[in-house]
């Protein structure tokens, strides 16, 4: 099968792989750049671990073909810390305990900065509605909720 | 001498018996000497039991386990978890 | 918020909450799971899967797969050495690989290794297999009926010495005093039929792994699963092969919940691997996942329980029916063993485990408890009511303390019941008033909890740091748990310690990591190891002041010499070239004396009487930890158990068509409660230390799910005066018990 040579933008770094028409964008982040981060729990769009950032709109990875990423800005887990400062998401899920696990929080953390980029100070309702797209089978959620709030209080004291 | 409790399952070896006092010093004796009495029921100890010497649940296998004298022994259903 | 039997903290670290040591890697994207593992020429590979749910393999044509492109290798049944059917590993051996018999829809008849998944995916689909079909065997009842289809000729029912095939998985009676005459003085008899269905554990990482023959025959897996020693053994088992041929690096586990104690792809993989010389890796889908791994079983219990009117449980009568799936087990044992929460001096259990055509089962967190709990807490519900006392009042009054017997004979150790129903009752929560139009549900779980075999390896490293080196995959926290015990007893920051989870050929053996043991057995070889270096440190410290090494005190991570200044770890190890090498201690054990764990839990919940969905307004868990060694993750244990009793309670169920078919293999249809359907999860970590364990841990992890399935029916009872028997309250089904109730 022939292969398209696809460009794009990823965490800030311009990238370029080949992916025939059938891969995902899931698989060419994996196993194409190496960013291992999404993960894939599902394949079908209902667990939201592989949950990317495509032009700053929430995405499944798994849900994208890989060649539907030319020309775009993607961003993954891996590039939600400035260098080695943490996200203050990702400080407070390490604070709050929100993570056990493991498996879903990249998913999480991806959807949780897209919440509070367009709504800093959400209600727990709010939060819970958008996230409600990622699956978490070990906390209950109750800790990641009490995070994204934390994070919430964090970001804002600090802008 | 100890007391032994079986589980009903097991009593079909023992003509219908549940309590009985058995000599050995450990489960392994315990489980011999059951075995000499009431052929057939070793194995099932051995192979399918749990068991707990005075309320302390021991780990399945441990067939050196210390049974003093007096002791109650209770032999179980073999207990796992997820 | 803690209740604790002893308020005064008397530990510096254990009991506090550190950010845990792989908790950076985990927010970062960069820990490795299963599937993020890559190899140079790595192969693909794709399992093919019975499309029947009961037949006979009549022959498999694998030529023509074998023919196409890409293909390196492909492996069937016959590939397999036949374990002798008493063999320990049988069972997973069969359903690794079927051989002459599918026993159920996907299972696995053989597997296909390519250069690419998709080339791997279309080989699968070339492989040809001729089945004869037989009508498979899907209830409960349908497996017992006289005359029944045999679900699975390959079983033989346990215990019972019998060489006749059946679908009768077990069968075994429990019971003490007499129930006739404990009916026949009982002021006050209920009795109810209850329904469960099979639910899954729900995982978000699928199983997956990666293996590497080497030309040396020897075989480099990496996979996640609960524990890579039992994965190794049973690798070996299903291969013939010795243990030192295969070593087994764990992967982070991305949950596990009991469905990852066994096995599926490893030893298909070798084999592959073999085959092609090649690495293989191999991941499932989430359709095989629900397809082909383990689910909980479904239960059929009828229950009749018996009080006098001033609230004595007097006698229980039961026949608990579980289904197995596909093999042998002891669900239906384990469900009547773990109802031993109350005195009942008349006590009289049978039950029924069954063989069908669905997987076989897997442990789900306190395994067989939630059914069993369902029925029993209904019913002492419904008793509470029918003599109008508190519901708290009564199961209080009936409670087991240390000394009282379980369902199964064995005197009850120190536990704390009792304790744990008193903290929900003097809560907020149980103090607040129920929210206008909502109800009110009470509901009780227990679980033993397991000992088993564990080892540790501490080093201390030449600059007064410490590594702890343990063989129990770290599903939910364990790590931080290791560390703390060693810091407590090492008296040293859990900073300074890195606790790491080590592979089969850098550590000791150590048992797969259920039954909520590793804290409390691998947390006790962590201290054993650790004192054993504190007695080390302080004859070190000996030489070095010249002393006796009766003349030394540990104290706070210093040895204390009358007349000296103190001598700390790093101080110590920074002289350990001198005073007789490296700092380093090893300990195994085989735990004995694990803690009982129960647990206590309170829901409001308004029911829809529209549409009948049930909406969890407020709900709150209490649990005896024993100790809580690092309370954030007690509490994610706790609230984390409880959501997926939740989802078991109101939505999760595997819906199968009359052929056998799972029609709701996805994450969409196989409903898992998220964010948006439920409130916070209050905890109260009850702390009654087990006397058995050096820091009293009893292990938390399983008692969690039991309680919400009986506390929400209970709940929904209350608000709806209907009382709903079969699960999942669903909305369909809520709303029919609704209406059916008012005719």
């Amino acid at each position: 099968m022939s292969r398209t040579h696809v460009n794009c933008s990823v965490n800030g770094d311009a990238v370029d792989f080949l992916a025939s028409d059938d891969t995902s964008l899931l698989d060419a982040l994996r196993d194409e750049l190496g960013l291992t981060g999404a993960k894939e729990g599902c394949g079908t769009g209902d667990c939201g671990a592989c949950s990317i950032l495509v032009d700053g709109q929430l995405n499944c990875a798994c849900l994208m073909f890989a060649p539907e990423a030319e020309g775009t800005d993607i961003l993954t887990v891996e590039g939600i810390a400035n260098g080695d400062q943490l996200h203050p998401l990702q400080q407070a899920f390490l604070e709050g305990a929100a993570l056990q696990c493991g498996v879903c929080t990249p998913g999480f953390l991806v959807a949780a900065k897209v919440l509070l980029d367009n709504n800093p100070a959400p209600t727990e309702t709010e939060i819970r509605y958008a996230l409600a797209g990622n699956l978490c089978r070990c906390t209950g959620y109750d800790k990641i909720i009490r995070s994204v709030q934390e994070a919430a209080v964090q970001i804002g004291a600090s802008t | 001498m100890a007391t032994v409790h079986l589980q009903d399952s097991h009593t079909r070896f023992t003509d219908g018996v549940k309590v009985l006092e058995v000599e050995g010093a450990t489960i392994g004796q315990i489980i011999d000497a059951l075995e000499a009495a009431h052929p057939g029921i070793g194995h099932l100890l051995r192979e399918g039991s749990s068991f707990a010497v005075d309320g302390e649940l021991q780990p399945r296998g441990t067939f050196l386990a210390a049974v003093p004298d007096g002791s109650e022994v209770h032999f179980l259903i073999p207990i796992t978890g997820g | 918020m803690t209740a604790t039997e002893n308020p005064p903290k008397k530990y510096k670290y254990v009991g506090t909450r550190p950010i845990r040591h792989d908790g950076l890697d985990k927010v970062i994207g960069k820990a490795r799971f299963a599937a993020d593992l890559n190899l140079p020429g790595q192969l693909r590979a794709v399992i093919v899967r019975s499309p029947h749910a009961h037949a006979r393999i009549v022959s498999i044509d694998t030529s023509a797969a074998e023919a196409m492109p890409g293909v390196k290798s492909v492996v069937t049944g016959a590939d397999f050495p036949e374990l002798d059917i008493n063999h320990a590993t049988f069972d997973e051996s069969v359903n690794v690989m079927a051989r002459d018999e599918v026993l159920y829809h996907g299972h696995a008849v053989a597997a296909v290794a390519a250069t690419t998944i998709g080339e791997a995916r279309a080989a699968a689909a070339a492989v040809v297999v001729e089945y004869d079909v037989i009508d498979p065997v899907m209830e409960i009842e349908d497996a017992l009926a006289d005359g029944a289809i045999i679900a699975n000729t390959k079983n033989r029912t346990l215990f019972m010495g019998s060489d006749d095939e059946s679908n009768l998985a077990s069968f075994a009676p429990f019971s003490r005093g007499d129930v006739d005459e404990g009916f026949g003085s009982a002021d006050v008899v209920v009795e109810g039929h209850f329904t469960t269905r099979f639910v899954h554990q729900g995982y978000i990482e699928p199983h997956g792994c990666v293996a590497d023959v080497g030309q040396d025959g020897k075989a480099s897996v990496w996979g996640s699963s609960q524990g890579h020693f039992a994965m190794r053994s049973k690798s070996a088992d299903i291969l013939g092969w010795s243990t030192d041929r295969i070593k087994v690096t764990p992967a982070e586990i991305g949950g596990g919940f009991g469905g990852k104690t066994t096995i599926y792809l490893e030893p298909v993989a070798i084999l592959l691997s073999q085959k092609a010389a090649r690495p293989v890796k191999l991941i499932m889908s989430r359709e095989e996942v629900l397809r082909a791994t383990g689910p909980a079983p479904a239960a059929e219990i009828t229950c009749k329980l018996g009080a006098t009117n001033d609230g004595e449980l007097t006698t229980m009568q039961a026949t608990m029916k579980y289904s197995n799936g596909s093999a042998k087990g002891y669900a239906a044992m384990l469900g009547a063993m773990s109802t031993a929460s109350y005195k009942f001096p008349n006590l009289s259990i049978e039950t029924f485990g069954t063989i069908n055509n669905i997987p076989r089962s897997a442990a789900y967190r306190a395994p067989s408890a939630p059914q069993a709990a369902f029925a029993v807490e209904s019913l002492v519900d419904e008793i509470a009511k029918a003599i109008d006392m508190d519901p708290i009042d009564l199961r209080v009054k009936n409670a087991v303390v240390e000394g009282d017997l379980t369902a199964m004979g064995a005197p009850h150790p120190k536990i704390g019941f009792i304790e744990t129903m008193n903290a929900i009752k003097d809560s907020e929560h149980y103090n607040s008033p129920v929210p206008e139009g909502a109800g009110r549900g009470f509901g009780t779980g227990f679980w033993f909890n397991i000992g088993e075999q564990s080892s540790a390896t501490v080093n201390l490293n030449e600059d007064g740091t410490a590594t702890v080196i343990t063989g129990s995959p770290d599903i939910g926290g364990s790590r931080a748990s290791m560390a703390l015990m060693a810091a407590e007893t090492l008296g040293l920051d859990p900073m300074r310690i890195t606790p790491i989870v080590a592979d089969t050929e850098s550590v000791g053996f150590t048992d797969i990591t259920e039954g909520s043991r590793a804290t409390f057995a691998t947390g006790m070889a962590v201290t054993n190891a650790c004192l054993e270096l504190v007695a080390e440190m302080k004859s070190r410290a000996a030489v070095l002041r010249g002393v006796e090494v009766d003349a030394v005190e540990w104290v706070d991570g210093a040895a204390i010499v009358d007349g000296h200044d103190p001598l700390t770890i790093p101080e110590i190890t920074a002289q350990a070239k001198m005073t007789g090498g490296p700092l380093t201690s090893t300990a195994s054990l085989n735990a004995a004396g694990a803690g009982p764990s129960f647990a206590a839990h309170l829901a409001d919940v308004r029911v829809d009487e529209e549409t009948g969905q049930v909406e969890i307004l407020r709900y709150t868990a209490a649990q005896d930890a024993g100790t809580a060694i690092h309370p954030s993750y007690v509490e994610g244990q706790m609230q984390g158990g409880s959501v997926q009793g939740i989802g078991w309670a109101l939505n999760e169920e595997y819906v199968y068509s009359d052929d056998g078919v799972l029609e709701n293999a996805s994450f969409l249809d196989y409903r898992m409660p998220v964010a948006s359907d439920l409130p916070m999860i209050e905890t109260i970590i009850v702390e009654v230390p087990n006397p058995s364990h050096p820091y009293g841990v009893r292990g938390v992890g399983e008692t969690g799910i039991v309680p919400p399935l009986n506390t929400i029916a209970n709940a929904v009872s209350d608000a709806t005066g209907v009382r709903m028997r079969n699960l999942p309250m669903s909305p369909p089904t809520v709303l029919k018990a609704i209406n059916d109730a008012k005719g």
